[in-house]
């Protein structure tokens, strides 16, 4: 049997980050990803990664305590402090490290890193390697990896976690060439499995393979999930293919325009914050205007860049202005962009504390897939490249703490965990009834966006749990899969359907108990912040009869709650 | 609109491969080419017939996953595009169209239009990255570099690793591919320093993969859906010549 020290689930930035800094402690590691790594999700970020690095030019009063202030108040105050903290204080080393080890990024006119404002902050920390930070990144820790000579086990898909006794033993993985079940035995397991973006599939930026399967596997071994109904949405995406249009645009001025050419943002922040207030209250004001009937047909607005010039736009934002090209057909040189909220990021996810352990020992979650919790309610741009890196080293060190004195992995339990899986494989295979699985994922989708979005209310979330369990119940009576071993996509399909309906579901029950607006979760029957009730994270756990809630304190200690106002 | 594919089915690398005609109908011109696969594929699945297999992930030109010959050309030969940006705008009703998988010998074809493509990591093992923390700055510092420098070596590290530029040469060759990275790691101080090493070892890997030798047709810069220059590729002969006299 298969057997490592470390196996790390995911080969994006927050997996890489893990999987370099265990190979650096000398631990025997390997990554399994159904992407190759450098195809990760993580690759598609454009916009930048926030760090505050002392020679700031413009903005010398900026420090790691502002940038923790910020993405505190960002939160909502449901971000844990000490993480963010530590995310902050992190954010210095994480840029020089990938600089020396050849990451490029973009320089100012006398050779420095180059900074840009993002929203929420008074300050340019946000730094960026052109229109494509995540790539080079991606690249950079890539390159950092294959010179470990670390093991990885390409497009092999991750179907079970194996837990037993409240301990972790690895995990089964389906070789998608092969079409076997393959175990793999580990002393630790860390999952850095990215969003589940693809519960909203039908206006989601994220990439195809963003299912909520990490999370949901975690889920159905009792790993307790954090925060799941903090979903954001981000207020550009492209109309209609939801491709995103990165906030640098309304960072280098681009301005949000309604059906009767107005700047209506004027009337949701202030004039000092407009287009670059929170994602979360943006999104919601343009939903707002579009609802209200100020919309382009009743679905997008416009972000204008014209009045930026073409030489600007061709020099700052040359990556927009080719994707609108490409997927609009239209010219921000000459045309404003059509674009509406869509879903993009993931706040919540597995449950871990600020070295990325769970209530399971031996298994860890960074990245997007796990909550630690630095984002809250709501996720700044630019900090979320950074969580990946930070959070996934400090993982990887803590695990090369853990293993020295940790009891090694029952292959036994492995073993029956591969029974399992083959017995469901071949359940599949005869099928249960006649329901067809793709119909499943996009009435889910349908479902999450109209009752579960952008706007909440008691009345749509209830009929959403409802939806989910009956959708459940018609996953339990699908069609037969298709019968081949190798390149079954068919079983992978519907493996992560399954997931995406446990990622809704919990969701929904989660959003539904919370009764008040924070961040992202913005109900219309209880429209303010209430802390005496409600400042806290909410805990998911998984039993036979549905999710089960429970709740847990954030950790305060350095800033003190206060409204949040942009 | 409604169109005519012939398209490369092939079930494993050891089985010989064939092209089959299907019918695409109902196309809209908006659809990227691979919408339209999946269009056709929905139709294959519900006759019973076993759809077609190609890569694709990101759909927005950047994961670099997606690789097909479409009518002998990577990609489809719109500039700058990789096969996922590709739109049926640029194709006219009744038209037939050719999808073939990305051809070298050192691709083997894994089933239908998905060829294997780890050869480029291993060329990218040998080298194609810095292992000494170093750049002459103190290593708690950024290091300072020209902007003039850092965006070109920004421009070379665009490469997304799909392997048009093999496909399209002639000799299969990578180097459009390597030089890309060389360029981009031997611009930048923190990657100068072990210049020499990295282009014999990744050009001796080069060797051992199976791909070909550059001999100048230029195929590949016109292919690349990152529009790396084959300017690259002088810069990588120098490096390589300066590594060799050393
Ligand atoms: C379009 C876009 C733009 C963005 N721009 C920015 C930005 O400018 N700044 C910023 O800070 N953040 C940005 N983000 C967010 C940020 O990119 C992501 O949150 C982050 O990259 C997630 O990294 P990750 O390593 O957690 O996951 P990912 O990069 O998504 O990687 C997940 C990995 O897990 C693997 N995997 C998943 N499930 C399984 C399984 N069951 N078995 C095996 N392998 C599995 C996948 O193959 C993949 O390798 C952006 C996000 C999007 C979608
Ligand atoms: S050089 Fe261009 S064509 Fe070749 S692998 Fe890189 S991006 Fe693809
Ligand atoms: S699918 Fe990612 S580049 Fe085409």
């Amino acid at each position: 049997m298969l057997k490592h020290e470390l196996l790390v689930v995911g080969g994006g930035l927050a997996g890489l980050a893990a999987a370099v800094e265990g190979k650096e402690r000398g631990l025997d590691v390997a990554l399994v990803s159904k992407l190759h790594p450098v195809r990760s999700h993580s690759g598609a970020a454009q916009g930048g990664i926030n760090a505050v690095l002392d020679e700031s030019e413009n903005c010398h009063d900026d420090s790691p305590e502002r940038h923790a202030y910020d993405t505190i108040m960002g939160s909502d105050f449901l971000a844990d402090q000490d993480a963010v903290k530590i995310m902050c204080d992190e954010a210095p080393n994480v840029i020089i490290e990938m600089e020396h080890a050849g990451c490029p990024f973009s320089r100012t006119g006398d050779g420095r890193i180059a900074r840009k404002a993002f929203g929420c902050t008074d300050y340019a920390r946000t730094c960026f390697g052109g229109s494509k930070t995540g790539h080079h990144l991606l690249q950079t820790l890539f390159g950092q990896a294959v010179k470990y000579q670390l093991t990885m086990y390409t497009e092999w898909v991750v179907t079970r976690l194996v837990v037993s006794g409240g301990r972790c033993h690895g995990v089964v993985c389906f070789d998608i060439e092969s079409g076997e079940f393959v175990p793999i035995a580990a002393t630790a397991t860390m999952f850095a499995t990215g969003g589940s973006g693809q519960v909203y599939s039908t206006n989601t930026t994220n990439a195809l393979t963003s299912t909520g399967l990490g999370i949901s596997l975690a889920y159905r071994a009792g790993v307790p999930i954090k925060d799941l109904e903090f979903v954001q949405f981000h207020p550009t995406g492209l109309y209609p293919s939801s491709i995103l249009v990165t906030e640098s645009c309304r960072g280098e001025g681009g301005q949000l325009i309604n059906n009767m050419g107005e700047r209506f943002m004027k009337n949701y922040v202030s004039e000092k914050v407009m287009e670059l207030g929170p994602r979360d209250i943006v999104a919601r004001s343009v939903q707002t205007e579009i609802n209200a009937g100020r919309g382009f047909d009743n679905a997008f607005v416009h972000l204008d860049l014209r009045h930026l010039g073409e030489k600007k736009i061709l020099e700052q934002l040359p990556g927009i202005r080719k994707l609108c090209i490409t997927y609009a057909g239209i010219d921000p040189v000459f045309k404003p962009i059509p674009v509406w909220p869509s879903q993009h990021y993931t706040m919540g996810g597995i449950d871990t504390n600020e070295k990325t352990e769970t209530e399971i020992i031996g298994f860890y979650a960074a990245g997007e897939c796990a909550c630690v919790s630095v984002h809250g309610a709501n996720r700044l741009g630019g900090n979320s490249l950074l969580e990946t890196i930070v959070f996934g080293r400090i993982g990887g060190s803590a695990i090369a703490d853990y293993v020295p004195n940790a009891d090694a992995p029952v292959e036994s339990k492995l073993a029956d965990a591969v029974r399992q899986e083959q017995s469901r494989f071949n359940q599949l295979v005869k099928g249960s009834g006649k329901e067809n699985p793709y119909r499943i994922r996009d009435e889910l989708s349908f479902v999450m966006m109209e009752k579960v979005g952008i706007f909440r209310n008691k009345q749509d979330m209830a009929m959403a749990c409802a939806r989910i369990k009956e959708l459940k119940d018609h996953f339990s009576h699908i069609r037969p899969i298709q019968t081949n071993k190798s390149f079954n996509y068919d079983f992978l399909w519907v493996t992560e359907i399954e997931g995406n309906l446990d990622a809704a579901q919990i969701i929904a029950e989660s959003a539904l108990a919370r009764e008040e607006s924070r961040g992202a979760h913005f109900r219309t029957d209880f429209p303010t912040r209430l802390d005496d009730s409600w400042l806290k994270h909410t805990i998911c756990e998984y039993t036979p009869d549905g999710p089960k809630l429970d709740y847990k304190p954030v950790k305060l200690g350095i800033f003190e709650p206060e409204e949040r106002k942009y | 609109m409604n169109l005519t594919l012939r398209v490369w089915r092939q079930k494993n690398a050891q089985e010989k491969g064939r092209l089959e005609t299907y019918q695409a109908h109902d196309i809209n011109e908006n659809m990227s080419f691979l919408e339209m696969l999946d269009v056709v594929n929905e139709d294959l699945i519900k006759k019973g017939v076993e759809p077609i297999h190609f890569d694709h992930d990101c759909r927005e030109g950047i994961c670099g996953a997606c690789s097909l010959v479409i009518n002998g050309i990577p990609h489809g030969g719109k500039k700058g595009c990789t096969t996922c940006e590709l739109r049926m705008r640029n194709f006219k009703d009744g038209d037939t169209i050719t999808v073939e998988p990305f051809r070298a010998k050192a691709f083997p074809v894994v089933r239908d239009l998905m060829v294997d493509r780890s050869a480029l990591d291993r060329v990218i093992q040998a080298g194609g990255f810095v292992s000494i923390n170093t750049g002459g700055a103190p290593d708690a510092n950024a290091i300072p570099i020209r902007k003039d420098i850092a965006d070109q070596a920004m421009d070379f590290a665009a490469c997304i690793g799909c392997g048009a530029c093999v496909a399209a040469c002639k000799n299969a060759s990578a180097m459009l591919f390597v030089s890309a990275k060389v360029s981009h790691l031997s611009l930048l101080p923190q990657g100068k320093v072990e210049r020499e090493q990295r282009v014999r070892k990744m050009v001796a890997q080069m060797d051992i993969e199976g791909f070909g030798n550059c001999t100048n047709y230029y195929e590949c810069e016109a292919v690349c859906p990152k529009e790396i220059s084959i300017k690259s590729i002088a810069r990588m002969n120098r490096e390589f010549m300066r590594a060799l006299v050393k």
